[in-house]
């Protein structure tokens, strides 16, 4: 305790800035697997998720999968492009929900390993452009989902 | 070291000696325990899934609520004003201050939530891994708690004021509380990574408390 | 540093803050007037969004303004508990009301535009968490500038408050990339931006014209802020006197 004021704060910064350091190392690694809003299909697979847990699973609509049944009740297929679960919903539909559209759902498994829905969010991408410009650039052929490409690496 | 010690443990004897400290946090989080079905309704099915969330809302509003004894009663008898002066930086004197108050409050009250999950229809698989978050979540609740203490010290109605500043600090020791704990989760993998995330954010607040608590005690005392 | 000096003293800066405020007022409603123009009637379509794009030229730049706001403020507090230097104090506390009211503004837009597009009004995911804890941050810094009475112990402990807040502003930023979030990503990257030319150009004025609407009112917020001192002090000497 020999120290003079300043020399104690400066240890006492140091010593602070260490610790930060290491917090900051830690989540880092940490971070990835965390707080996800929905899991993707791959990661269904991969962590075999019981059919007691509810949770959300999102991906993008399969292109064809839609088939519309009694009433409001809609069954689809939501693809991370790698791996691919059926959903089933009673309910309606957001506005932006399209096939090919990025989609969040929230619900159980059941034994078949068919996603129980109750809730059907739509998610959007970072796109955004005129109808006209997305037509032409479908023609084109140069149209793509960068949400895909961003998603794909990490999981 | 021996001077650190020295205020540690005149904290604790001063909080066992005044009373009032763990009791009454330990009576305010029964109340809200009692409340909370009597709110949601009897349903045993829905208890049981929101018992870890009820479980450390009661918690962090318990340390919350016993926080402003940290300082109050040096501030009023001019103590804290002496140890301005003393060898031992103020940043360590709150550090030390908030370390007993999470001896005396957040720690008990950390090991007892769980225990009184029965109340809520805790899934008992659930009761240990929820006590390890608590215990772990709780020392940054106590930190954070001293700091909001020691922002408001000087203030006469500091207590819907640090209620204010304080529970958003609180967010993210709550989100990854709860899915360290095991609760909402889908794997075991992830509840192992928020544990650690729960780690790294305790460590942040046990540098950024003691910073700003020194500060702001500083601040009032000019 | 010396300039700057210049400029930071307080009578300086209020001739100066005379000179300039119908100029910067000016601008402020002309950006604005082109750029609602724009947005609301020229601009096209989105073509997933359709006509509900047009939220977003409000709801974007609010919600980047509502945080760079924030970090100005914390900058500001910095430099007031670093430098102590006397206006650095009135910049931080003059910025919150706005910083705040864009906030809300943000919030508020963006349920109503996920509404129909999400199919929901509000999601507890990493981006809106944050976003609504920015709020409370705010709300929380304003209240401890009206609880205390001393200025200039309300001004230290106000920075204290700023500074432990800022740690939510790179949560807010990055928390749309480190989760997966229902929120979309951030349209500007590296890369450059993900939004096509027809609806940035607007988006872009708009975000200009928030910019300079929160460069006019928080130079008029300190110039009043000044006032009210001032008087403050005359009041007191004249207490004195008597």
């Amino acid at each position: 305790m020999a120290m003079t004021r300043k020399k104690q704060r400066t240890t006492m910064i140091v010593g602070g800035l260490v610790v930060l350091g290491i917090a900051v190392a830690i989540i880092a690694t940490a971070l990835k697997d965390t707080i996800v809003f929905f899991y993707t299909p791959t990661e269904v697979a991969e962590k075999s998720i019981s059919p007691t847990t509810r949770f959300r699973l999102g991906g993008l609509v399969e292109k064809g999968s839609v088939k519309r049944g009694e009433g409001t009740t809609v069954s689809f297929t939501v693809t991370d492009n790698a791996q691919t679960i059926n959903v089933q919903y009673t309910g309606t539909l957001p506005d932006l929900f399209r096939e090919g559209q990025g989609v969040v759902t929230e619900g159980k498994l059941d034994r078949a390993g068919t996603f129980i829905a109750d809730s059907v969010l739509a998610k959007h991408d970072e796109n955004y452009m005129p109808k006209e410009v997305a037509d032409s650039l479908k023609k084109q052929g140069y149209w793509k989902h960068t949400e895909d490409e961003k998603k794909q690496p990490e999981s | 070291m021996k001077m650190l010690w020295a205020l540690l443990k005149r904290d604790l004897v001063l909080s066992w000696r005044q009373g009032g400290g763990v009791g009454t946090a330990f009576g305010f989080f029964l109340t809200v325990i009692v409340l909370l079905p009597l709110g949601i309704g009897p349903d045993a099915g829905v208890l049981q899934r929101i018992a870890p969330g009820g479980l450390w809302i009661a918690l962090l509003l318990s340390v919350l609520l016993s926080a402003d004894q940290i300082y109050s009663t040096d501030y009023e008898d001019g103590s804290l004003e002496l140890m301005t002066f003393g060898a031992v930086p103020l940043e360590v004197v709150s550090a030390i201050k908030s370390l007993a108050h999470w001896l005396t409050s957040g720690l008990p009250l950390a090991i007892a939530a769980p225990l009184l999950g029965f109340l809520l229809n805790l899934d008992t698989s659930l009761v240990f891994p929820l006590m390890g978050a608590m215990v772990l979540g709780s020392v940054g609740l106590s930190f954070l708690a001293g700091l909001g203490a020691a922002v408001t010290v000087g203030l006469r109605r500091g207590g819907l004021l640090v209620s204010l500043l304080v529970l958003p600090l609180y967010v993210p020791v709550l989100i990854f509380g709860i899915s360290a704990g095991g609760a909402g989760t889908a794997g075991p993998d992830i509840t192992a990574a928020s544990f650690a995330i729960l780690f790294a954010i305790t460590l942040v607040i046990l540098v950024v408390a003691p910073f700003g608590s020194g500060a702001a005690l500083r601040a009032y005392m000019r | 540093m010396a300039r700057i000096e210049k400029f930071a003293n307080p009578t300086r800066f209020l001739r100066l803050q005379e000179k300039v405020q119908p100029w910067l007022a000016a601008i402020t409603a002309l950006l604005f007037a082109v750029g609602l123009y724009y947005a609301l009637a020229k601009a096209p379509a989105d073509y997933q969004q359709g006509e509900t794009v047009r939220i977003m030229f409000i709801h974007v730049p609010a919600a980047w303004g509502a945080t760079m706001v924030y970090a100005f403020m914390a900058l500001s507090s910095a430099i007031a508990v670093i430098f102590r230097h006397p206006l650095a104090d009135l910049s931080a506390k003059a910025a919150a009301p706005i910083g705040a009211v864009f906030t809300f503004l943000a919030l508020v837009t963006g349920a109503l535009w996920g509404k129909p597009m999400w199919g929901t009004y509000w999601v507890w995911d990493a981006r809106l968490t944050s976003f609504f804890v920015l709020f409370l941050l705010y709300l929380g810094y304003i209240a401890v500038w009206q609880a205390i009475d001393d200025y200039h112990r309300a001004a230290k402990i106000a920075a204290i408050v700023a500074l432990v807040g800022a740690v939510n502003v790179p949560i807010i930023k990055f928390s749309v990339e480190w989760w997966n979030s229902l929120h979309q990503p951030s349209i500007m990257s590296s890369s450059g931006s993900s939004v096509h030319s027809s609806i940035l150009i607007p988006l872009l004025i708009m975000v200009a014209a928030y910019s300079f609407l929160f460069l006019t009112l928080h130079l008029l917020a300190i110039r009043s802020e000044l006032r009210k001192r001032k008087i403050h002090q005359l009041q007191l000497a004249q207490a004195q006197k008597v």
